[in-house]
Parts: C-alpha cells; structure tokens; sequence
C-alpha cells in the first residue's frame, strides 16, 4: 500500500530541473514551495507553503494525471522601496504532483488561509480500503 | 507599486558565492547576532527615504501566535508554527512528505542606528508579516540650500 502511494503522489522531477535552470536565465523565478502530505482512507491532502500569494493569483489546474500548483507573490511595498537583504526573491512558486488513478480528480478540494493552501483529492468509492470476509466450510 | 522581489542577476551572483564561501570556511565576519541565512521565517529588508520594511514570510502562523518586539535597535520576530497534520492522526493516516518547518521560531534583526523604535507598525496578511519602522527625523534625506 505504501508503496504505491509513495510513487503515486511524487514530485515530478522534470519540473524541479527546469526549475532550477529558470533561477539562472528567465524572470520572473520561480520556486518550489515547502509541502506536508498525509493520507488516509479517505483521500490525500497536502499542505503548501504560499506566503503572500492571493486567491485571485493562485493556479491550480489537472491535467494528464499531473496536478499543477501555480501561484503569484504580491508583497505591496512602498513605491520607492529599495531592497538592502533578500532571503526571497523569487515572486512564483511552482510545484506538479502525479496523481494515481485511484484519486478522484472531479472532487480536488482547495482552500487558502494564511498563506498555506490546502489540497484534498479523495479516493474513488471502488479504491477506499475496506476488509474482507473470509468465509469458513 | 513596485514589487519586493527585486532581483538583478548581480545580486544573484554575489548572494550564490557569499553563500558557497560561507559553508566552506565559516563565512565572512558578520553581525554577532546573525541567523543562518534563509532559517525560518525568512526575511527581506528594504530601506525607503523615510522607514525601514522588514517583511517575514510566515505562511500558518495566525498573527495571535506571532510576536514582534523591539529592545535597544533590536527587532525581534518569534512565534509558534502548528503542524496542519490531521490532530487525531489515527492508525490509518500516513504522513509522506515532511517540509514545512514546524516549531517554535525566533529571528533578529539589528535595526540601523538611524531606526526610531517609537514608530513601528506591524501587519500580517496572506502568511506575510511586514514591520515598518520609521526612521529619526534627522536621518531623512533633505535638500540642502547653498547660500
């Protein structure tokens, strides 16, 4: 069961190499933003770390059984604000997971607070674990 | 409006190869106070003519968790970071991925001399903590007329 799972939710790890070929060439950069993720019977749910991104810059989008997390940093700061220490520069954050088939992609579930956004994708009915008799005689 | 994340690619340079000499010899003389560059929360710090703007990246951390304190040009930002793990847990629940930095945490900034600690102003949106403190009267830019 582990296993599977393990390779069902994955990062992609063509995204986190052309990830870091942006930080050297194109702008705006992007980064791959801190996750948390827990299963149970019920479904997955991951926790992503989107400081200072609104709703209305937030990106999240299935396809092919990829599902893509996309958003924008909008850190308002006065107009002639100049920079003296950045442990940030990057305004975008990026991260693609690969979805099993088991998950039910139609009920993904999203919501932002805090600038954390939590997913939830449940598992299809016919996928949830369940026990089975064993009959004697 | 003119966004935070300024980058030049110079600055990019000069930050890799700070960071490279830094875990190779044990870094340049710095602030006695410093933190290990890019801890939890991390920190930009921007100057205007007229206030110095710290913004901390705290995503999760409600602001009643969030304390900010000033003690002799010393600005402090601590608080408490929950992990979002279901509390319950139960046998079924299996955690995989572990990134998110959970705990408390504590960071210090030496503020300029030029720093008033009488007018600072905190606000927290989004998961992004911004301080701004003004600076003394005297140290603003000014014209000067020549007689």
């Amino acid at each position: 069961m582990n296993d599977t799972t393990n390779n069902a939710l994955q990062r992609s790890q063509g995204h986190a190499a052309s990830s870091r070929q942006n930080e050297q060439s194109a702008q705006p950069l992007t980064r791959t933003p801190a996750v948390d993720v827990e299963e149970n019977s019920h479904g997955i749910t991951l926790w992503l770390d989107m400081p200072a991104v609104p709703k209305e810059k937030l990106e999240i989008e299935v396809h092919d059984d990829n599902l893509r997390i996309q958003g924008e940093a909008v850190v308002p700061s006065p107009e002639n604000l100049q920079l003296k220490y950045a442990e940030v520069r990057e305004s975008r954050f990026t991260r693609t997971f690969t979805l099993a088939p088991d998950l039910d992609i139609t009920r993904i579930d999203a919501n932002l607070q805090d600038g954390v956004l939590r997913v939830t994708i449940p598992r299809r009915e016919e996928a949830r674990p369940r026990r089975i008799e064993v009959q004697t005689g | 409006m003119k966004n935070i994340y300024l980058q030049t690619d110079l600055f990019n340079e000069f930050d890799h190869l700070q960071q490279q000499l830094a875990s190779l010899f044990g870094g340049f003389p710095s602030s006695i106070r410093s933190d290990r560059y890019g801890s939890f929360p991390k920190l930009n710090v921007g100057t205007t003519d007229d206030a110095i703007e710290i913004v901390a990246f705290v995503p999760g951390v409600k602001s009643d968790q969030l304390d900010v304190s000033i003690d002799k040009g010393l600005l402090t930002i601590s608080g408490e970071r929950e992990a979002l793990f279901s509390k319950e847990g139960g046998d079924d629940s299996r955690r995989y991925a572990q990134e998110r930095y959970t705990g408390s945490f504590r960071r210090t900034i030496e503020l300029p001399t030029n720093a008033n600690p009488e007018q600072v102003t905190a606000r927290c949106t989004n998961g992004c903590l911004t301080v701004t403190i003004a600076k003394q009267e005297a140290s603003k830019p000014r014209a000067i007329t020549v007689q």
